[in-house]
């Protein structure tokens, strides 16, 4: 086990490695323009230019420039994101301060959303798959069918206009100065959000959940369960979906993972200050150290998150050897 | 491994989605860039002017530099500085042109500068009791101080991204940036209220410069010599000690005693996020004849959607929005509504949107060409395109009219019937060119193909540069339109090397209400590549010429008429910039300038008194009062 845990935590550090070093070539590769002369605008003189370069570290070799960056992502104090190479070239603040000052929106965004696409998606999923070919299974499909196919900042922008400006039902984007991330769940500043966010997950885990139980439902050992007597009650809840969720429970950490590194359009869309609408931010402002730090960051969670299901799968199911 | 491939895939698409789109300058990074830029005031119900409550407002993007006074070079935190934190030796009224908003007053000091008879020494006179915000409510502003922020800005890792490059006449100010001097030669503090500043040639603009954030006075702090902003090179603005009316939430816990780097914020600027400015205690209104200061406290959001931002407005949950583009359905609202109408506000920008063209890239070497096309431009049918009426008027020469107190108001040498081009004239003046052997007035040489055309790929420049070659085609001018996003357009413009015939959608704006602004970056030679922006060549030597590949050896340079320019003070400088603007229009002709931009504001209903700030081209924050029943 400690062999197995000790690989798969050096194959996570060579995809983080991977990772950075992939979006460093992008920036560096394919730049939309010159950091230096961006940050310094238009109306400027060459030695400005210059002192920017210098400022960002620019006029270094490319492998200097990646060496400065890679070192940053060691998680070790004093090195993680060091703000002396992480630092905004676009508003002159530490990435890191950024991030984590931003990253209790992004949890109680994530985390809330979760929490209803859970459960929206799983119940309706059982239904669909338990009443096939009613209306209640045609009804979730079509639900599916919408959730997975309506772009998140359409239903962004139409939520927030018919549920804030028409109707007033609920508050507006943002969240107020002053008040505090868990005051702000609390008054209902969360709720749209959760809601558009939430109907894509669902939906999505909706058309699994179906999928999986109707599969599972078919298993020798069902059919075992029924000749025994048991209710269809529980066979459809102790053993159907046992069975069935546990792809579900895979993806959804996955997914929590990914929403964790930012979900960009439903934060920027809702202005809610957190991870995702910052890394929009540096990326339309090719501001690369953050870009680089948003993008590690999120990779990261991404990468644990692979790292504990891999683990977790091997606990679970025997089959799974750590080889 | 597949599921690190969804890593990878997701950085890869990161990565170009940023590569693609990483140029958007949203509102324009720098003070230079076209933006809202000027205007003329709406009073909306004097009367219920008071002041008390707190002004709430949002922004879509945060300020450029973190509110570092020799670092921000853009006009949005100009106005804040101004309106609200910053006092400099001298300053503005949070007016329009025609209210003296473009007009220079006494703020720190107690008169405008005396100037010496050679236009060389220029001596300031401070006030007195004018002290900083907590914790510095006890210092008193000095001459000293003022000095302190030129050093500071003069220190190229100081001011990156700023205009420090402005105060290089100051005597000594280049050498000591470049560390070859322990001071700056030409500041001179006779005493704690008196500055003298000596110049190494004559500046008329000299006196805007004293009006600018990078000059404001920065608090002395034990021994180091950059007082309060010692040891704070990239980040002085989030530690940032007020003189105006209003100061950071928790500026009073500033505790400038401990090492700079553990030092903590203010509370009341988190970057990306909000700021907050409530009253500054120290501040004592006998001292500033300019600025009301009518809410007690201003709130302000960033980030969020341009179009969900203007709702907030019109429900009321915000009073404006600072940086955005008022969405066509909510201007008509408020055209139409007359409950509304009061509340919306537009003002003439002191920018100009134009067409660049290289002076030494054929067929545009030829003065008749760019003359024709100047007359065939559609500029009614370009306006159309940014939105019509309300965005600006068509501009019929280069500089904006308040730079020249309106001189050339009524002035357009390519005068057409309403604005919409005339062919007609058009090929006559071609019929005279090189390129047009026959004289038919279409251009027949193999030079009026293929021009290699630049322009900027978000919206409207794509209809525009669509329509710009329809409007010429007729006279034989067929373009090669590329479109880049706009830092990489502007930086294709600005390259002399890159043989970019003509510059499709260039914007300019004033730094501050001066025609240099416009004269020497636009048209001087020192403006050149890599410097900026004379992306016509005007002035460019044979060398750099034949350097970059053209047969031209030769373009006609505006340099001393500029220097000379700007050696007038008062109505003969107004007087200079106009005759510039003329022989540029029809002599030199570097550009078909085609839209004065409108700044376009509204705000919510509890409003009751709007006012124009000239100079940073927004709404003066400070004079925004909030009625009495909404407070």
């Amino acid at each position: 086990m400690g062999r197995y845990l000790i690989r798969r935590s050096l194959f996570m550090v060579l995809v983080l490695f991977i990772v950075s070093l992939i979006t460093f070539v992008i920036f560096v590769k394919l730049p939309a323009s010159d950091p230096a002369r961006r940050a310094v605008g238009r109306a400027t003189s060459p030695e400005n230019v210059e002192a920017a370069r210098i400022a960002f570290g620019l006029d270094k070799p490319l492998y200097v420039q990646y060496g400065r960056f890679a070192k940053g992502l060691i998680p070790w104090p004093g090195l993680f994101l060091d703000e002396d190479v992480y630092y905004s070239y676009a508003n002159f603040v530490p990435v890191k301060e950024e991030i984590f000052s931003r990253l209790p929106v992004t949890m109680a965004l994530a985390v809330g959303a979760a929490v209803c696409w859970l459960m929206v998606g799983i119940p309706i999923g059982i239904i669909s798959a338990v009443r096939r070919r009613t209306i209640w299974d045609r009804g979730s499909m079509v639900f599916a069918l919408i959730g997975v196919s309506a772009p998140v900042f359409w239903l962004a922008y139409l939520f927030l206009y018919i549920f804030w400006f028409k109707l007033g039902w609920a508050p507006p984007s943002g969240i107020p100065i002053g008040m505090s991330v868990w005051e702000a769940v609390l008054t209902g500043r969360f709720i749209l959000p959760w809601a558009v966010l939430s109907l894509t997950f669902a939906a999505f885990y909706a058309r699994m959940v179906r999928g999986n139980l109707i599969e599972t439902m078919g298993e020798d050992y069902i059919r075992t369960a029924r000749a025994k007597g048991l209710s269809e009650k529980r066979v459809i809840y102790k053993h159907g979906l046992r069975a069935a969720l546990t792809p579900v429970v895979t993806m959804f950490g996955l997914d929590l993972a990914g929403l964790l590194g930012g979900a960009f359009i439903t934060e920027t869309v809702f202005n809610l200050p957190g991870v995702g609408q910052y890394a929009v931010n540096a990326i339309f402002n090719n501001d690369f150290p953050s870009v680089m730090g948003v993008t590690i960051f999120g990779a990261f969670f991404i990468a644990l998150a692979n790292l504990l299901v891999d683990v977790a799968y091997a606990f679970l199911d025997p089959r799974v050897r750590y080889t | 491994m597949r599921r690190y491939l969804k890593v990878l895939a997701l950085v890869a698409v990161l990565g170009l989605v940023a590569a693609a789109c990483g140029g958007d300058d949203g509102g324009g990074a720098t003070g230079s860039e076209t933006g809202p830029t000027a205007g003329a005031t709406g009073e909306t119900g004097a009367g219920d002017v008071q002041p008390g409550g707190t002004l709430e407002l949002a922004m879509l993007g945060d300020v450029s530099s973190a509110f570092d006074p020799s670092k921000e070079y853009y006009s949005v935190t100009w106005e804040y500085y101004r309106c609200c934190l910053l006092r400099t030796l001298l300053s503005y009224n949070g007016r329009t042109t025609a209210e003296g908003g473009a007009d220079l007053q006494p703020d720190i000091a107690s008169a405008l500068p005396e100037v010496s008879s050679d236009g060389l020494t220029y001596t300031f006179t401070l006030k007195s009791g004018i002290n900083y915000s907590p914790p510095f409510e006890d210092v008193a502003v000095t001459s000293g101080d003022i000095v302190r922020a030129l050093e500071r800005t003069a220190d190229p890792n100081a001011s990156v991204g700023g205009y420090n490059f402005y105060y290089n006449p100051i005597e000594g100010f280049a050498e000591f940036g470049e560390g070859k001097a322990d001071s700056i030669a030409g500041l001179e503090t006779p005493d704690d209220s008196t500055l003298v500043v000596t110049l190494s040639s004559p500046q008329g603009y000299l006196p805007y410069l004293f009006a600018m954030a990078a000059t404001a006075p920065i608090p002395p702090n034990g021994d180091a010599r950059l007082g309060a902003a010692e040891g704070h090179t990239k980040d002085y603005g989030r530690f940032l000690v007020a003189t105006g009316p209003y100061m950071f939430l928790g500026s009073e816990n500033l505790d400038f005693s401990l090492p700079a780097d553990e030092q903590t914020p203010v509370a009341g600027y988190e970057p990306g996020q909000s700021i907050q400015f409530v009253r500054n205690p120290s501040y004592d209104p006998a001292t500033d004849g300019l600025r009301p200061a009518y809410p007690d406290a201003m709130n302000i959001s960033i980030g969020g959607d341009n179009n969900d931002l203007y709702n907030k407005v019109q429900a009321g949950e915000l009073d404006s929005v600072v940086d955005g583009i008022v969405p066509p359905p909510v201007l008509r609202t408020y055209s139409t509504d007359p409950t509304l109408q009061p509340h919306l506000n537009i003002n003439p920008s002191d920018a100009v949107r134009y067409v660049s063209f290289n002076l030494a890239a054929p067929p545009f070497d030829d003065v008749h060409v760019r003359k024709a096309f100047n007359l065939a431009l559609d500029k009614a049918g370009m306006r159309t395109f940014r939105g019509g009426e309300s965005v600006g008027e068509i501009a019929g020469h280069i500089f904006v009219n308040s730079l020249q107190d309106n001189l050339l108001a009524d002035y357009d040498p390519y005068a057409t019937p309403n604005s919409a081009g005339d062919l007609t004239a058009a090929q006559a003046e071609m019929a005279q060119s090189v390129y047009d052997t026959d004289g038919d007035g279409v251009c027949d040489a193999p030079e009026c193909s293929g021009i290699l055309a630049v322009t900027d790929e978000a919206d409207p420049y794509p209809d525009q540069a669509a329509l710009i070659t329809q409007n010429v085609e007729p006279l034989g001018l067929v373009f090669d339109v590329k479109s880049f996003e706009r830092t990489t357009m502007y930086a294709k413009c600005n390259d002399p090397s890159a043989q970019v015939a003509i510059c499709l959608a260039p914007a300019w704006g004033k730094d501050f209400p001066d025609g240099y602004t416009f004269a020497d970056p636009l048209f001087g030679s020192a403006a050149i590549f890599p410097s900026c922006c004379n992306y016509s060549l005007v002035g460019a030597s044979s060398d750099l010429l034949s350097e970059n590949g053209y047969s031209v050896t030769e373009v006609q340079s505006a340099d001393d008429v500029v220097t000379t320019a700007n050696q007038q003070i008062g109505d003969a400088r107004f007087q200079a910039w106009a005759d510039l603007d003329v022989l540029l229009m029809e002599e030199i002709v570097p550009w078909a300038p085609y839209l004065f931009d409108n700044n376009v504001d509204v705000t919510s209903a509890r409003i009751v008194n709007y006012s124009f700030d000239q100079f940073a081209g927004l709404a003066a924050w400070d004079q925004l009062s909030i009625h009495p029943d909404a407070q």
